[in-house]
């Protein structure tokens, strides 16, 4: 058989400027997302002439010098990639980028082959790849478009230089309609079909590691809640319930996760006085990346693993928000430090554009595995601290008694939920406009049973300590809510009003099972991997998204989820069935049953022998030009029955054509 | 239809992509690799669409005429019954026309014909055929002795980024058959050739009986055979020989030593028909084991040339040496079953001479030539 000749696609102009295009591509992504603008523009300005000389001098013999010069380039290029990384002497922004670029831009003097122009493409790919972690909005789609249109030019340009096409040349309009066709098939895919989380082999390595370590001791930075110090960098060791500034609308950062969850920055675990502190500074340090080998494992039961990319988009203390808990993570600095808690900090406060990445577990906080206690509660010798209840009141003691009463107090559960549940609604209200603690008051109590206002602090303050007043141990966690959180485009947007705190509380064989008594939040704080049959899509219809409310009202469809979609494919399979039946029937009554099999016959002679009767050739001239073999006897018989019913309009019956079919098989 | 390599690639990267998507959770990744298979289905679409769209079709279009082609020396009236759209003669140069015609009013493309003519390989591809149509010319320069025929006719038909193929094949065509040079062996030009040649000689106005035909509407009734009619039921008259009509048998070598010496064998077998022609003459020509020319055809010098061009790859037959007055064989080796037909003519009473390409002797007139054209 012959195969079409290789293509010559180092000849067409037309595929070089694709492949050019792809490039472009690429450097238009990362100076959008990535936002830097020097790099990309500069090696488009250069890998523009470049490929032209390319094109022009391909038949040209090796050049030796050329290519020593270019290899000395290349070297020059892997130099600025490790002193960018290292030292951020070049800003640090996205160095591997830029190493890409300039990669592209000084070998483009020598494309010669089809391998150097698939290597170039290859290396816009990762470009826009790159681009696409950073790419927060669907504004990114047309740029994903544009690549695969160039791709799809360039394959074109090849193709028709391999047919000897003298031009390039397509059906503009059948080529646009199939097109069009793909990429409504392709979106509606995207939209509509399950995305598959994969188990990650780690985290995302997007930034390089600069070379930047701790100084003295940990840090303990505080957050934006909290009392505005004298502090200029507005970090302190408390959260000051007295205190709290105005959280606008601006973006903190961007979180690229596939499973919505809550961000845990800092835990607190002693309150004295209407202040919150954390008695233990000390850490462990560690390198950039930390793999989960180095970690200690997480408790309970889980149901798998998920990555979560941070862009941070201002300026921010140097604390590494991720949910809980963590299997590995990668910061690009030369040391990252985890608190006793479990916690993470930088050595130098988050500037703007820096990048991490997550792997974390995600435990199985649903009631029914939570119902289930394994082991002890921390010992009150060793942890004194979580069941400290402070200076509450005994008028909230016996708040917390009145509130959980019925409940066995061994169902840890129950008795965590009925608190959780019973804060979070009426007559408690959730608002962050809120007037002073009147001087001498009890922050909580004050709280709890005259204001019932209050936002995030508050309530897990108050939940914490009634909590504690029970028994169980519990804690006090900051950080940031989800946010906007899109299923789709699997990425949160995360404004300074999410900074929230919520309460940790202990579960035997679970560890610290995160619960959030702030109303509008859903009580069991867990993250959970999207329902994304019934979100996909829709969830971007219902304006402030908050963790659990669409899934708890589009994911208790369940099975029932999948409905619409199964019923769609079983119209489409039904139409297409019935359609072709009826083609079927029509085809065979039209003609007598003789020459339906005769003809169909016929055509399994052709198959069997591998060559198809030509158009202009009659049965007798292909019988007499293939060499039948065995089945020469046989093709001679069904060539005259063919002939026969051709010419003189007499097929064979039914039973003759039985006789036929028999022998062929 | 069949995917290509270059399909397989692009699922593998989509594919591979989108499996990093899955572990990166970058949800453009998806978006990417369903794109990539998306444009695999709708190319699967488009080249069905395309290849019931597309036929093919290989003609000769026009001849150019070498240096030594008879073609110019040739009267007017001979070309009257010639192959159109000119006869084509050993080193002329063809032009050939590769079309590509759409149905359904609709441009098509990409689409690529190729085909082995002559033994050379042509191929001619656009990726798009206009709704008119869309045509190529190809030179072919000198062409041999022989069918010219396109074989291997294939039309690949797919899509524009190349993942489908679909190709059909076409029975093998016939182009035209180059004939074999020629030219007068006479030394001069006689009279009676010049009013003999080509006139309308009736047939069956001689005094040897030629044979017996059936009736024709004008047919003199004196010449009606009877017992024959009577034995046929049908009328039957008898035809006799004009005076002076020369039928000689040209009696070829079924095995030429090299496909020069054959060239040579069907130039030199050319001419001398051309010569009995011109004279008014009729010719038959055989080769040992091979089908002979028809009498029918004895008349008609395309027909003869069209025997020498195909010449030796002539349909088996078993017969013997046709009945002729004058006998004429061209060799390529001394010896052979056409020298023993010759010699067993002349045995009989006919006249008897040869011609051998290459070297030796041989017990008849002869005359020994090369293979160089003209002599």
């Amino acid at each position: 058989m012959k195969l079409l000749p290789r293509s010559p696609i180092e000849d067409s102009g037309v595929a070089r400027a694709f492949a050019f295009g792809t490039f472009a591509v690429g450097c238009l992504a990362i100076a959008v997302y990535g936002q830097t603008y020097l790099a990309p523009a500069g090696t488009l300005l250069v890998a523009a002439p470049g490929y032209i000389y390319s094109h022009r001098h391909r038949h040209d013999p090796p050049d030796r010098i050329r290519q020593a010069v270019i290899a000395g380039l290349v070297f020059a290029c892997l130099a600025y990639f490790v002193f960018d990384s290292v030292l951020a002497l070049f800003g640090g922004n996205l160095p591997q980028a830029n190493f890409v670029m300039l990669l592209v831009a000084v070998t483009s003097f020598e494309l010669r082959t089809r391998r150097n122009l698939y290597s170039t493409m290859w290396m816009s790919l990762a470009l826009l790849y790159l681009a696409a972690v950073f790419a927060w909005d669907v504004a990114f789609a047309p740029i994903v478009l544009a690549w695969l249109l160039c791709l799809g030019g360039f394959w074109t340009a090849s193709h028709l230089k391999r047919i000897g096409a003298p031009r390039f040349q397509v059906p503009r309009v059948p080529l646009a309609a199939a097109l069009v066709a793909a990429v409504a098939l392709g979106g509606g895919a995207f939209v509509l079909l399950p995305q598959p989380s994969a188990r990650p082999a780690g985290p995302l390595i997007v930034s390089l590691p600069t070379y930047v370590s701790f100084r003295g001791e940990l840090e303990n930075p505080a957050l934006p809640l909290v009392e505005f110090g004298a502090d200029p960098s507005g970090s302190t060791a408390n959260i000051n319930l007295r205190y709290r500034g105005r959280l606008g609308d601006q973006v903190v950062m961007y979180v690229r996760t596939g499973a919505p969850g809550y961000w845990r920055g800092l835990v607190f675990d002693s309150y004295q006085k209407g202040i919150w502190t954390a008695t233990h500074s000390e850490g462990q340090t560690f390198r950039a990346y930390v793999d989960a080998r180095q970690l200690p494992p997480p408790q309970g039961p889980q149901l798998g693993s998920f990555v979560q990319v941070y862009r941070i988009v201002q300026p921010m203390p140097g604390v590494i928000y991720a949910a809980a808990p963590v299997e590995s993570i990668y910061y690009p600095a030369a040391e990252i430090r985890r608190d006793y808690y479990g916690d993470w900090r930088a050595p130098a406060p988050h500037a703007a554009g820096t990048t991490y990445s997550v792997v974390s577990a995600l435990p199985d906080y649903t009631p029914g595995s939570l119902k289930k206690l394994a082991g002890q509660d921390p010992s009150p010798a060793v942890y004194p601290q979580y069941y400290d209840t402070g200076s509450l009141s005994e008028r909230a003691r016996a708040l917390a008694r009145q509130l959980t009463a019925g409940i066995d107090p061994a169902d840890r559960y129950e008795l965590v939920m009925a608190l959780t549940r019973k804060l979070g609604s009426e007559p408690y209200r959730y608002s962050q406009n809120l007037s002073r603690v009147p001087p001498g008051q009890d922050p909580i109590d004050w709280f709890l049973f005259d204001a019932k206002v209050g936002y995030c602090e508050q309530f897990a303050t108050a939940e914490t300590l009634l909590l504690r007043s029970l028994g169980v141990p519990a804690r006090l966690v900051t950080g940031y809510s989800t946010g906007e959180y899109n299923p789709t485009l699997d990425q949160s947007v995360v404004r300074a009003r999410d900074a929230h705190a919520w309460v940790e509380a202990y579960f035997p064989g679970h560890g610290w099972v995160p619960v959030d008594p702030s109303p509008g939040f859903d009580p069991l704080a867990a993250t959970r991997f999207p329902n994304r049959w019934a979100t996909s899509g829709l969830a971007r219809l219902i304006p402030h998204l908050t963790i659990g409310a669409p899934g708890a009202a589009l994911g208790s469809l369940g099975a029932l989820a999948l409905g619409p979609g199964l019923a769609a494919l079983l119209i489409v399979l039904v139409a297409a069935s019935g359609w072709l039946w009826t083609r079927r029937r029509r085809l065979v009554r039209s003609r007598s049953p003789g020459e339906f099999q005769l003809l169909r016959l016929y055509e399994r002679i052709q198959r069997r022998l591998r060559r198809r009767r030509g158009p202009a050739e009659t049965p007798s001239e292909y019988e007499h030009a293939i060499v039948a073999g065995e089945l020469a006897e046989l093709l001679s018989d069904v060539t005259a029955a063919v002939n026969r019913g051709a010419y003189a309009e007499r097929w064979p019956s039914p039973a003759d054509m039985e006789e036929l079919t028999a022998r062929l098989s | 239809m069949r995917p290509t390599w270059r399909l397989l690639g692009a699922l593998v990267l989509g594919a591979v992509i989108y499996l990093y998507g899955a572990t990166s959770e970058v949800a453009w990744l998806f978006l990417f690799g369903l794109l990539l298979w998306a444009a695999a289905l709708a190319m699967l679409g488009y080249t069905r669409w395309n290849s019931r769209g597309v036929a093919a079709s290989i003609r000769l279009l026009a001849v150019e005429s070498s240096p030594h082609s008879p073609s110019p020396d040739l009267p007017e009236s001979a070309f009257r019954d010639a192959p159109l759209p000119a006869p084509v003669f050993e080193g002329d140069t063809v032009e050939l026309e590769l079309a590509l015609t759409v149905t359904g009013g609709s441009a098509r493309g990409p689409a690529r014909l190729a085909t082995d003519i002559g033994g050379r390989q042509l191929a001619a591809g656009s990726g798009l055929v206009p709704a008119a149509g869309w045509r190529r010319v190809e030179r072919l320069e000198p062409v041999r002795r022989g069918s010219l025929a396109a074989s291997g006719v294939t039309l690949d038909t797919g899509d524009p980024l190349g993942f489908f193929r679909h190709r059909r094949r076409s029975a093998d065509q016939r182009l035209a058959v180059v004939l074999p040079l020629f030219s007068s062996l006479a030394t001069s030009v006689q009279v009676r050739e010049l009013e003999s040649a080509f006139t309308a000689v009736r047939p069956g106005h001689g005094n040897d009986l030629y044979g017996v035909r059936e009736y024709r509407a004008g047919d003199p009734l004196r010449r009606i055979h009877w017992r024959t009619s009577a034995r046929r039921g049908e009328l039957v008259v008898r035809e006799f020989e004009p005076p002076g009509l020369r039928i000689v048998g040209l009696l070829l070598d079924p095995t030429p030593a090299t496909p020069e010496a054959a060239d040579q064998v069907a130039r030199l077998a050319a001419s001398e028909a051309w010569d009995c022609l011109r004279s008014g003459g009729r010719v038959v020509a055989w080769c040992p084991g091979r089908e002979a020319t028809r009498l029918d055809e004895s008349r008609s010098l395309w027909s003869i040339l069209e025997w020498l061009a195909l010449y030796p790859d002539l349909p088996v037959d078993p017969s013997g040496p046709p009945r002729v007055m004058d006998a004429i064989a061209f060799l390529t080796r001394p010896g052979g079953p056409a020298l023993d037909a010759l010699q067993d003519m002349q045995s009989r009473g006919a006249g008897a001479r040869a011609w051998l390409v290459g070297e030796g002797e041989l017990e008849v007139p002869y005359q020994a030539v090369g293979t160089e054209w003209p002599l």
